[in-house]
């Protein structure tokens, strides 16, 4: 069975972007997310093997979010999407649960090398 | 990957990314308490350079880091919200338009940008031109995270150095890491690279130490001292799954083995768990609540409308061609095509529908700068974002729609100090509202300014003989008319009394070329309303079919009220004008033949009478015959842009005969 995964972005270029990066390595699109609240409720609901997640989104953001997913599920493994310039945040985000981390702009053999060290 | 594919997604969102940014910049202005605009704007910003930086935009990706490095200020609150800083961010936001919209040429940031983030930093009295010049030449895109800054850099730093080799000189495991030349944020890197370790056992020292580490921007050399029973290749391991690791070097110094922490490594556990949830049993992964959108290119739904526009006509012609026929199964069998066709069309008329918010968001912030322009204080609101209109419509409308907000600020809305004298708030009033009515939309520009002064329009009117010399008042429809006369609004005097004489006759065109009617109300001192009605959905609208002598036109059901025999009671002469008597209610009579200018004919046996409606007017619009009803398939031509027709549009009828579409706004 494919793995599947959850994308969480505020900007539709980006979850397309990452989607197709994800979809064409062989893996199954099960979700989108575009705020942190959405990214937690979809989360308990689709139980994917991968989520990957924005730093900076509108409600909840992504940090808050990896803290709350660890939370209802310590196994979860989350990649955080940052911008450069982003260092603390994602340390922060790995201090909160985060797995690892690829900096925009992605380079599709980047995202999947991230990929294939979260999921071991 | 090819990104060009991507290049019309940035542009889209990138343009609803701003329009959310001005919003926000808008309620940030007005003084919005709440943390929620800061952080919008910061948003939209920081998505903009992630996607831009993605695209290989330079220019809009520096840009906007530019920016977001100064909204940071603000965010922390170490810079303060001023008018001028406004100001300069709103250039800003237009400037990143400008250079979105030119992204796709590439190059380097344009002047206006370039002028943008100097008038910012100007503003802000963060960094002078000259540095932010060197930033920016050095192509930095990461922001620098700063040293923390010493008394005696070098002093200290040998003394450190010093202190620091002697904590690894102690018993355990030492371990020097060593990270990839290109690593991108190497200091989380190497923070995750630590933190695996302390997964394996106990660290006693970390050289350089791990905040240092954290913050370092640049590929680093370090090493640690850890307490572990881990072997060399689990450490290897371990560390290398931080990633970005060029060489791990594991050296134990020490045979006595350390006390073990029995903390699994969480990854394996994970590892062993893939698609079992902590019981162990399969996780349902029933696909729910997916995303279901996809975008389209609106000339792919152009063409299916186009399309269904052709099957509707073709429609037509089969079904007068079947009708005679006397075949129950081709009969059942039409009658299914016909449902399917009628659904197929709703669908597609309904997937072009768009909410007019998509429109008017932008409009807050063009009130706003000819607002400020002009020194008037404006409160504008917006009504009924979410009716939906066809996404043609709309975009034809919304010029019109951005004529009627600038006039109504411009020349309806008093300065705030003629306002007070006159006993008004300070601020005038601006709404634009959308507002679903049967078949129509409705748009509303409402102004509480000082009107149109009449007295001048009738003396200018009279002037230029479009009323009788005698007339002593205008009423709202002969005033708009007059108005919205073309040669009328160029004459410069009206501009300063009537105030909306700018651009009326075009805002009329507009508006009747796409099958609506506009009104106008207006008092002295109160104000202004105008109204737009528009049909829901261009292309394809119901009409009734009325023939008269031997040519047929269409008449749009939008203005249809109801359709009747003539009887010869109904139509009484009263002081010399026919009116149709209907219930309780005179109606004027017009004659199609007329309006047409079709000669008399003495051979016209029973006529019909159309009752035709606009707004609160009716009147009986009287025909030779009325043939039927159809969906009719619009073809504008130019010739309705251009002047006064009577018709708004022709088509093709099901059988093949063209057929104009009768303004029926128009007529009343």
């Amino acid at each position: 069975m494919a793995p599947t995964v959850l994308i969480c972005d505020d900007a539709i270029f980006m979850r397309t972007m990452v989607g197709d990066i994800l979809q064409q390595a062989g893996f199954d699109i099960v979700g989108e997310a575009e705020t942190g609240t959405q990214a937690v409720e979809k989360y308990k609901q689709l139980r994917p093997d991968l989520v990957t997640m924005d730093i900076v989104m509108p409600d909840m953001g992504g940090i808050d979010a990896v803290r709350e997913i660890t939370k209802f599920d310590p196994n979860a493994r989350v990649l955080m999407c940052s911008a450069m310039g982003q260092q603390s945040l994602v340390v922060e985000a790995i201090q909160a649960g985060a797995k690892d981390f690829v900096v925009k702009p992605f380079q599709p053999s980047r995202v999947l090398e991230a990929v294939q060290r979260v999921l071991g | 990957m090819d990104p060009s594919r991507y290049a019309d997604l940035f542009r889209t969102e990138s343009r609803e990314q701003l329009s959310a940014l001005n919003r926000a910049l808008l309620a940030l202005e007005q003084g919005e308490p709440t943390r929620e605009p800061v952080d919008a704007i910061f948003r939209g910003v920081h998505t903009i350079k992630g996607m831009s930086a993605t695209m290989g935009y330079t220019a809009v990706a520096e840009f906007s880091h530019e920016l977001e490095s100064l909204l940071e200020k603000v965010r922390d609150g170490e810079q303060g919200i001023s008018p001028e800083l406004m100001d300069a961010l709103f250039a800003a936001a237009d400037a990143l338009e400008d250079g979105i919209e030119q992204a796709r040429e590439g190059g380097a940031m344009s002047e206006a940008m370039r002028r943008a983030l100097e008038r910012l930093h100007d503003v802000a009295g963060g960094r002078s031109t000259a540095e932010f010049r060197a930033v920016r030449m050095s192509g930095a895109m990461a922001v620098p995270v700063e040293a923390r800054p010493e008394a005696r850099p070098e002093a200290r730093a040998e003394a450190r150095a010093a202190a620091a080799e002697e904590s690894l000189a102690g018993e355990g495991v030492l371990v020097e890491v060593t990270q990839e030349p290109a690593a991108p944020l190497p200091g989380v890197r190497a923070f995750m690279a630590v933190q695996r370790l302390r997964e394996l056992g106990v660290i006693r020292a970390c050289v350089p130490p791990v905040e240092a580490l954290q913050a370092a921007t640049t590929p680093q050399r370090f090493r640690v001292l850890l307490d572990t029973s881990a072997g060399a290749a689990e450490i290897e391991r371990a560390v290398r799954s931080a990633g970005d690791v060029a060489s791990v070097r594991v050296e134990r110094r020490d045979v006595a083995p350390p006390p073990t922490r029995d903390a699994p490594p969480r990854d394996r556990r994970i590892t062993d768990q893939l698609g079992l949830d902590e019981l162990g049993r399969p996780i349902d992964r029933a696909p729910a609540a997916r995303a279901r959108h996809v975008r389209i290119e609106l000339s792919r739904l152009d063409s299916l409308l186009n399309l269904i526009g052709e099957l509707v006509i073709v429609r037509g012609r089969l079904q007068a061609l079947t009708r005679p026929v006397p075949d129950p199964a081709l009969q059942e069998t039409m009658e299914a095509a016909t449902r399917l066709i009628a659904d197929l069309q709703s669908e597609i008329m309904t997937s072009r529908l768009v909410p007019v918010g998509q429109v008017f968001d932008r409009f807050p912030r063009l009130v706003r700068d000819v607002a400020r322009q002009l020194g008037k204080d404006v409160l504008f609101t917006i009504e009924g974002k979410e009716i939906e209109l066809d996404r043609s419509v709309l975009d034809e409308i919304g010029e019109p729609v951005v004529h009627l907000l600038r006039n109504a600020v411009d020349h309806g809305l008093e300065l705030p100090a003629v306002r007070e004298a006159a006993g008004k708030a300070r601020a005038g009033r601006l709404t634009l509202a959308a507002q679903r009515d049967r078949s129509s939309v409705v748009i509303v520009v409402r102004d509480d300014g000082r009107g149109i002064d009449r007295a001048r329009v009738l003396a200018r009117a009279i002037a230029l003989g479009l009323v009788e010399a005698g007339t002593v008042r205008l009423d709202d429809d002969t005033l708009l008319r007059c108005i919205a006369h073309p040669g009328f609004s160029t004459a410069e005097k009206v501009t300063d009394v009537s105030g909306r004489g700018v651009g009326i006759d075009a805002v009329q065109a507009r508006t009747r070329a796409l099958g609506g009617a506009l009104e106008i109300e207006t008092a002295a001192g109160l104000g202004t309303t105008v109204t737009i009605r528009l049909p829901v959905t261009l292309a394809i609208v119901r009409a009734l079919l009325a023939r008269v002598g031997t040519e047929r036109y269409a008449l749009p059901m939008t203005h249809v009220r109801e359709t009747m025999e003539r009887a010869p009671a109904v139509i009484r002469r009263m002081q010399g004008r026919e009116m149709l008597l209907l219930r309780d209610e005179v109606l004027p009579v017009l004659r199609l033949r007329e309006v047409v200018q079709l000669p008399w004919d003495r051979a016209v046996g029973t006529e019909e009478i159309v009752v035709i409606e606009r707004g609160d007017r009716r009147a009986g619009l009287v025909v030779d015959e009325l043939t039927g009803q159809e969906d009719i398939v619009v073809k504008s031509f130019d010739g309705v842009r251009a002047g006064s027709s009577l018709f708004s549009g022709a088509t093709i009828l099901a059988d093949g005969a063209p057929a104009l579409i009768v303004d029926v706004g128009s007529l009343l």
